[in-house]
């Protein structure tokens, strides 16, 4: 018996240690906590390459998707003869700089759509601080092209996303949101609502026309959405559910969200 | 400040403990992982034990009524380990992670309350259930007694869907709640019917009888291996042969619940899907296709060398080693990365995003095909043994074959034009041709057993199955199999604990300890073969102290075997 109570426990053993053996062989990538960049004024390139790199494999999740070449555009390698990032960054959009393009697909993704895919990236300003935008932009331009980020181009007015920072508590978030402003319109272009919505006459195409917006939904049914994406969908936009962030609510004050509320209520 | 950066700086004032050698985050890992299982098992056991006991009334064969109270006995010493698990794993949240506790318990106490209520019921029904076995046996009190399994399903699962409401209120919280939400004022069904609640309900009900039945294959296995007697050999050959039926006929509908969790969790969140299937969880995939063909090939291999013992199977020998082909081939599909997170320099040498050849198979178009192939294959395999033995005699047996052949060629035929269509369309239009794939392969499985149901109406016999002449390395198969599945399981709470990464609760209440980085892979591993390894070293051990207390159900002098009607099953 002691036979085949040795042979059970080796099978069990070597089972497990197989498994073991062969998840410990595989590449090791570990889910990091968005740590708080903190850039002083002599902040070189190659820093915020470096800062930047960190963060495109790590807690800015850029690799979910990019560098795969099927959700989104592949960053890091060569597109149909384009290059990597860096070299073809500037000329994706006509009058502007790869700076300029990159901060846009960043902060607006929605602005500009590359052939073939769909609208999925997330606004990364609102995931995370300014520092960490530009070092990600140095990354991306150091990919084939020249490293133009300065010191310059980081507000000096950054707040790190102190203790893990998180997905929404970026640093425009908050009662910074706007600079604090309950002018409507600063919201509206602080928070990239034209980005998919369109307002008189201006801004995306991915979400409802909110220039009557009034019309269709009361103030509440307005707060709601704002708080709540979720909540409701409207008809014919079912396939973008989903887009909106949720964390407005939590990105501006009462007083910005019942201005805001008001504003687009009066909109009929 | 943001109401996010304040939260922050406010939970890492005594919002953590600290626990020797392994620290906080391994230990509730153990603790919670542990319970688990045993939960798993004390919950998937009754639904089969159920049904078993039923066949045995419905078919009035007292065979299936003892297996069914044997598997009732090795429920009763497996409760209170899991009773144990569960204290442990209270007393590790309350002291480990007091602040996130008084979160939860805010929201979900009068749950709690009535968790405990039922668990004191449910309790006293497996008592009455098994104690009662011998004393209402007959007549209408079999009836009754029959009616305290149901309810002995109905407190467990009761109790599985209040412990699911917390952990899928972790993962996908209401939209409206955010972090400035007191949790007093969280409505508790608002929170219990959150968006992955349902799904993993329906997933965990099937998966704890994949893994009661592996664990009872595991049970069966061993007490084949030490039997004195041929009797005690036959009876524990079908009782391990049941137990692998039970559990690869649940894993066969798993993956179907596992695949609407997925869609669920993406619809909740995007990001979240992302991270999962394409995100530093990629990798994941890979290990649980390689556990999958595990259970798939050792699950098959059982089968044959089963169909060793059954007089009449040497005619359908020569096809196994087809079937093996396709085992494998669809194991190494189904094994293909694709969308893997990869840095530059190993894109630059792979020569790409993707694999220049490979990466075609990586796609979900080739891996469904692959699965369903694999599907179809493995109910091949049960159908030869099946009918390993009978010969049909129904004046429609011929056409009735035919037929069935055709609805396998017409099944395989709908997933690989699917699977091929697959590449040629948009994502959109792809994800639904899973749906018929799946469709078909239900369907051909639904209307094949059917026919051969019908077709084996007074069967002639080609001999009976010689149970218990079984050679030790089937039984080995069976461990290789509860083992697997038992790393499956450490593996997937992973995966669904993992993709919150530093989230205790999605977006809401945030983990501040030196342990938010959810680990890689290989740290995972470890934690899940420990807790493997503690689990089935604990399942050893009651066991071996239910063996101390009363001998089993199957005792020498029932003569059931030895009369030459071994009992079976489905012949």
């Amino acid at each position: 018996m002691w036979v085949t109570n040795l042979k059970v426990v080796g099978i069990v053993l070597g089972t497990l240690a197989l498994y073991t053996l062969i998840a410990n062989k595989i590449p090791q990538v570990q889910s990091e906590v968005p740590q708080a960049l903190t850039l002083g004024a002599d902040v070189t390139p190659e820093q915020l390459v470096a800062a930047g790199e960190k963060l495109f494999n790590g807690a800015g999740g850029c690799t979910a998707c990019h560098g795969l070449g099927t959700r989104a555009p592949n960053l890091l390698t060569d597109e149909k003869g384009t290059g990597p990032i860096g070299a073809r960054c500037g000329k994706r959009e006509a009058g502007k700089t790869c700076k300029e393009y990159l901060f846009e697909s960043l902060d607006q993704p929605a602005a500009f759509i590359v052939p073939g895919y769909q609208p999925i990236m997330p606004v990364m300003t609102k995931q995370l601080s300014p520092a960490q935008i530009w070092a990600l932009i140095s990354f991306l331009e150091s990919q084939g092209g020249t490293v133009d980020v300065t010191a310059a181009d980081i507000p000096a007015q950054t707040v790190p996303a102190a203790g893990g920072g998180s997905p929404g508590a970026s640093s425009a978030g908050g009662a910074a949101f706007a600079g604090g402003s309950t002018d409507p319109m600063a919201i509206i272009t602080a928070a990239g609502c034209l980005g998919c919505h369109k307002l008189n006459g201006t801004g995306g195409v991915i979400a409802p026309d909110l220039t009557h917006v009034g019309a269709r939904r009361t103030a509440d049914s307005i707060r709601r959405k704002i708080l709540d994406p979720a909540s409701s969908i409207a008809k014919g936009y079912e396939k973008m559910a989903g887009i909106m962030p949720k964390t407005f609510g939590t990105m501006m004050s009462a007083a910005q969200l019942e201005a805001l509320v008001q504003f687009l209520a009066s909109h009929k | 400040m943001t109401p996010f950066l304040l939260q922050a700086a406010a939970d890492t004032s005594r919002a953590y403990g600290e626990f020797p050698v392994i620290g906080a985050r391994a230990a509730v890992w153990i603790a919670a992982e542990v319970h688990l299982m045993f939960a798993a098992f004390v919950l998937g056991v009754p639904m089969f034990a159920v049904v078993t006991e039923a066949i045995g009334i419905f078919g009035k064969d007292q065979r299936y009524d003892r297996l069914s109270k044997e598997f009732t006995r090795l429920l009763l010493v497996a409760y209170s380990a899991t009773a144990i698990w569960g204290a442990i794993l209270v007393f590790f949240l309350a002291t480990l992670y007091p602040r996130f506790w008084a979160y939860l318990t805010a929201i979900f106490h009068v749950s709690m309350w009535v968790y405990a209520g039922l668990f004191f019921f449910e309790s006293f029904t497996l008592y009455l259930y098994y104690y009662g076995w011998d004393r209402w046996k007959t007549g209408r009190a079999k009836w009754g007694h029959w009616g305290l399994g149901i309810l002995l399903n109905v407190w467990g699962t009761i109790v599985m869907l209040i412990a699911n409401a917390w952990l899928t209120y972790m993962m996908s919280p209401p939209r409206d709640i955010t972090p400035t939400t007191d949790p007093t004022s969280i409505k508790l069904w608002h929170a219990i019917a959150n968006a992955t609640w349902m799904p993993i309900n329906v997933h965990r009900l099937i998966a704890n009888v994949v893994f009661g039945g592996a664990i009872v294959g595991a049970y069966a296995s061993y007490r084949f291996l030490a039997a004195r007697t041929d009797e005690e050999r036959a009876h524990y050959d079908w009782m391990g042969y049941v137990g692998n039926f039970i559990a690869i006929s649940a894993l066969i509908v798993l993956p179907f619940a596992g695949y609407w969790l997925g869609r669920e969790i993406y619809q909740y969140d995007q990001s979240m899907g992302i991270t999962m299937m394409g995100g530093f969880m990629s990798w994941l995939w890979v290990i649980q296709a390689f556990l999958i063909a595990v259970l798939f090939l050792t699950g098959n291999y059982y089968l044959w060398i089963g169909m060793g013992r059954i007089p009449g199977a040497e005619r359908f020998r020569p096809y196994t080693k087809w079937l093996l082909v396709v085992l494998v081939l669809g194991a190494l599909v189904w094994g293909t990365p694709h969308t893997m997170i990869a840095d530059s320099k190993e894109l630059a040498a792979m020569g790409g995003s993707h694999h220049p050849v490979l990466g075609a198979l990586g796609v979900m178009s080739a891996k469904n095909t692959a699965v369903n192939l694999m599907i179809l294959t493995t109910f091949l395999s049960f159908l030869m043994y099946r009918r390993a033995n009978k010969r049909p005699v129904v004046p429609w047996a011929r056409t009735g074959t035919l037929v069935q052949a055709a609805m396998f060629a017409l099944a395989a035929a709908v997933v690989l034009f699917f699977g091929i269509r697959g590449y040629f369309v948009e994502a959109i239009v792809r994800i639904g041709f899973s749906v018929y794939q799946v469709g078909a392969v239900l369907s051909c499985i639904l209307f094949v057993t059917i026919i051969d149901i019908l077709m084996a109406r007074g069967a002639q016999s080609l001999g009976t199955i010689q149970w218990g002449k079984m050679p030790a390395r089937s039984q080995y198969a069976l461990f290789v199999l509860a083992v697997t599945f038992t790393w499956l399981m450490g593996l997937m709470g992973f995966a669904r604990s993992g993709i919150r990464m530093h989230w205790h609760v999605w977006q809401v209440v945030q983990d501040t300890s030196k342990y938010a980085a959810t680990p890689a892979l290989g740290y995972a591993s470890r934690m899940i073969s420990l807790c493997v390894l503690i689990f089935l070293s604990l399942v050893a051990f009651v066991f071996w102290l239910g063996g101390l207390a009363e001998k089993s159900t199957y005792v020498a002098g029932h003569g059931e075997a030895g009369r030459g009607d071994a009992p079976h099953v489905g012949h």
